[in-house]
């Protein structure tokens, strides 16, 4: 029996070795150099000549107006984008589970913007954004509107941002709410219909408090995500018009790939992962979604 | 699959080429009158052997690093365009093999550094974009010991003179010592719509006002005055705003001072941003040279001021409906100061890692050999060399009015006060800062005097003065 057990173990440990392997190398390594990173003045400019600055990077961020301003703009980002996927995904993700007729043909055109490469799909909608040549204009125009410098204004660059990055990952939103659906058990509502109560109020009182636990776990997935966006950033806007639309990941790669200032671009990450585990903690905790939940039990 | 220029040449008897005529051509390197602009290079491709001839004529020995491989590592640019359909010759010549590692200037510009920081041995030759960055990092290795090596060397046949004095004087580094070869010439220079300016009857404007003025009344329903880059990013608008400052009798930088914050400074950007402003395409706030080149070759601009490389698109009537009636011109100039236009030369360098070296500079010198300029200006590229710049291929494929437009700005540029800025250690942490007060500018996010300052501000906080 010890030798069972003994040979179990062994087995099992092995099994676990290779993902071990990765995720100490490519995340738990990389995090580690990255923290003792952020209390340097670690510099590829100054090859040897590091210093140990303890939190000197940290007092520096905290204390530079640029910060607090990149700061603001990854939040208002997050929120707004994540928010309006997650009422569209699941606005969509309801009508569908209703539909029955070419559902799968529906489901792949919805899902197409996932399977796009983010950055091609980027660069098709900076096109799309062009004040002079862009489709966008276009219809703006023969609407009756007035032409409009998307990514330049002040008063659009922002919001064109959040409408790429709605476009490209609602479909996210929407695939775990239809999978949530369909597991929902349908006696809540076809006793809801049989009581009178309208699509609304099943869609509101039913629908959404027990699709809840997955939408949560979208939310919490796509507000990690939308919080480090880069590539839609840097390619429509590099941060403008002034800094208008600069976020924190685009903030370090600023200071670590242009400036070469690793340590101080380190202190940004350390920030930026430390805002990223208290947020997502307070919100699995609040919403009880760590704990299991007897929300299907009949 | 990416074309290749050599692939869409006139085949080689309608140029009715002979060996004395090349010969001629790269000897005395003016008398090339009866090539085509293509002719040289499908001339070297296909006379492979007379090639060969002309660079062995050099008192040093090409094939002493024979047998080793070198990667060249660049971005997508017409240098790499012009150089990559000759390094066959190269290899012939020496026996080096190059591999060649290209990525677009962003990708470059992101890893390159990254990859030299970690002392990466590779690649053993690279395009500098930031050579105070380079230099000062120790990512570059000195050359002046190959210069003065006779088997890697020779200095008659390289001929130092026939190159522009200011790419001489591009490399020469603080230290005395010169760390990469200047391998390209670009000037700020005017572009405008010919057509577009007679239909208003227009002359090609001289000064700031003039821009402002002939920009306004160009502007209509279909097209934009003017288009200057202005993205908020360090590689965007500084360039070209840069010689609207020098133009304006300011500096960016002095004695490590940066100095933006000055009256003249502020004036140029204010001018700058106002003639965008009001002369401007919508959107130009978000406009690198990219969008510039691509609205003035489609006619949706009417006039651009930027890199006097842009000649060769524009006078490519595949790519552009403004071929064949822009006229080039000088840079503009503020109330009363004297037109000084931005310049650039792009230059090469060697890993200061590499284990190659030796090979790593036998390929600089036979880059920048007047055989390989020749044939590479042919092109179209702007190298660096008089000889190539007077050959009728270049003018021809460049062409004569943007050539002596470009040679006519160069000479106004002055070198010293634009390396004082792009040479600068921390050329990044200045240029960001500045292209993004740029940007507000345009965008109307703040006045001049406010971004200007605000910027002068942070940009001397970084450099601890």
């Amino acid at each position: 029996m010890n030798s069972f057990k003994k040979q179990r173990t062994k087995f099992i440990v092995l099994m676990l070795m290779p993902a071990t392997i990765l995720l100490v190398g490519l995340t738990l390594f990389p995090f580690i150099v990255s923290l003792i990173l952020s209390f340097t003045d670690y510099s590829l400019l100054r090859p040897g000549q590091t210093k140990f600055i303890f939190l000197d990077n940290y007092i520096e961020l905290m204390t530079t107006d640029e910060f607090w301003i990149a700061l603001r703009v990854t939040v208002v980002f997050t929120v707004l984008a994540v928010l309006l996927q997650v009422i569209i995904g699941v606005f969509i993700a309801n009508l569908l589970h209703q539909e029955t007729h070419n559902i799968s043909f529906l489901r792949t055109i919805y899902l197409l913007p996932l399977a796009i490469t983010p950055i091609a799909a980027t660069f098709t909608f900076r096109l799309m954004f062009n004040p002079s040549l862009g489709v966008f204009n276009y219809f703006m125009k023969s609407l009756g509107f007035p032409p409009q410098a998307w990514l330049a204004s002040p008063s659009t660059a922002l919001f064109s941002l959040i409408v790429v990055d709605t476009w490209q990952w609602t479909p996210f939103i929407l695939l775990i709410c239809l999978g949530g659906l369909a597991s929902l058990p349908n006696e809540p509502f076809e006793a809801a219909k049989v009581d009178g109560a309208s699509n609304w109020q099943i869609f509101t009182k039913i629908t959404i408090p027990m699709l809840y636990p997955f939408i949560g776990l979208a939310l919490l997935f796509r507000s990690i995500d939308a919080f480090k966006t880069f590539d839609i950033i840097y390619v429509l806007t590099s941060g403008g018009p002034g800094i208008l639309t600069r976020t924190l990941n685009l903030y370090a790669f600023k200071h670590g790939i242009e400036f070469l200032s690793m340590g101080y671009a380190g202190s940004i990450a350390i920030i930026m992962l430390i805002i990223t585990i208290v947020v997502a903690q307070i919100f699995l905790r609040k919403n009880n979604l760590l704990k299991p939940k007897d929300t299907f039990k009949r | 699959m990416k074309k290749n220029k050599l692939s869409h040449l006139p085949p080689i008897k309608k140029l009715n080429l002979t060996r004395r005529h090349f010969v001629k051509a790269t000897s005395a390197l003016v008398g090339a009158g009866m090539l085509s602009s293509y002719g040289l290079p499908l001339y070297a491709a296909q006379n492979v052997e007379e090639m060969m001839a002309m660079y062995k004529s050099a008192n040093m020995d090409w094939e002493s690093q024979k047998g080793s491989k070198i990667v060249l590592s660049g971005l997508e640019h017409p240098w790499m365009q012009s150089i990559e359909p000759l390094l066959p010759h190269f290899t012939k010549l020496t026996g080096i093999d190059v591999q060649v590692q290209k990525q677009s200037e962003s990708e470059y510009v992101a890893e390159v550094p990254v990859k030299l920081g970690a002392g990466n041995p590779t690649p053993d030759v690279y395009m500098v974009w930031s050579y105070g960055q380079a230099a000062d990092a120790g990512w570059l290795e000195s050359l002046d010991q190959h210069f003065d090596n006779p088997n890697l060397f020779d200095k008659n046949w390289y001929d130092l003179n026939d190159i522009f004095s200011s790419a001489r004087s591009f490399p020469i580094w603080n230290d005395g010592e010169s760390y990469v070869m200047s391998i390209t010439a670009e000037a700020q220079t005017m572009f405008a719509n010919q057509n577009m300016l007679d239909a208003i009857g227009a002359n090609v404007p001289m000064t700031f006002d003039e821009l402002l003025e002939t920009g306004k009344k160009l502007k209509n329903d279909d097209h934009a005055g003017v288009a200057m880059r202005s993205k908020a990013d360090g590689s965007a608008g500084t360039w070209p705003c840069g010689g609207f400052v020098f133009s304006n009798g300011g500096v960016v930088m002095d004695n490590g001072v940066c100095v933006l914050d000055s009256a003249e400074a502020i004036e140029a950007v204010q001018y700058y941003g106002q003639i965008l402003n009001e002369a401007g395409p919508l959107g130009v706030g978000n406009y690198h040279w990219y969008e510039c080149l691509n609205d003035y070759m489609q006619e949706v601009v009417a006039i651009g001021m930027d890199s006097s490389n842009f000649a060769t698109d524009i006078e490519n009537p595949e790519k552009s409906n403004a071929a064949g009636h822009t006229t080039y011109g000088a840079m503009v100039s503020g109330p009363g100061k004297q037109a000084k236009p931005n310049m650039w030369h792009w230059m090469a360098g060697i890993n200061s890692k590499s284990q190659n070296k030796a090979a790593a500079f036998l390929f600089l010198t036979w880059a920048n050999s007047k055989p390989t300029c020749l044939m590479s200006s042919a092109l179209g590229l702007a190298t660096t060399r008089t000889s190539a710049w007077e050959s009728d291929g270049f003018k021809s494929a460049f062409g004569t009015q943007a050539a002596t437009a470009a040679l006519t700005n160069l000479q106004n540029a002055d070198g010293k006060i634009m390396k004082d800025c792009w040479f600068h250690p921390q050329g990044g942490e200045i240029l960001t800062p500045w292209g993004i007060a740029i940007n507000e500018v345009v965008t109307g996010t703040k006045t001049a005097d406010k971004a200007m300052k605000d910027a002068t501000q942070k940009i001397n906080k970084a450099l601890g003065v």
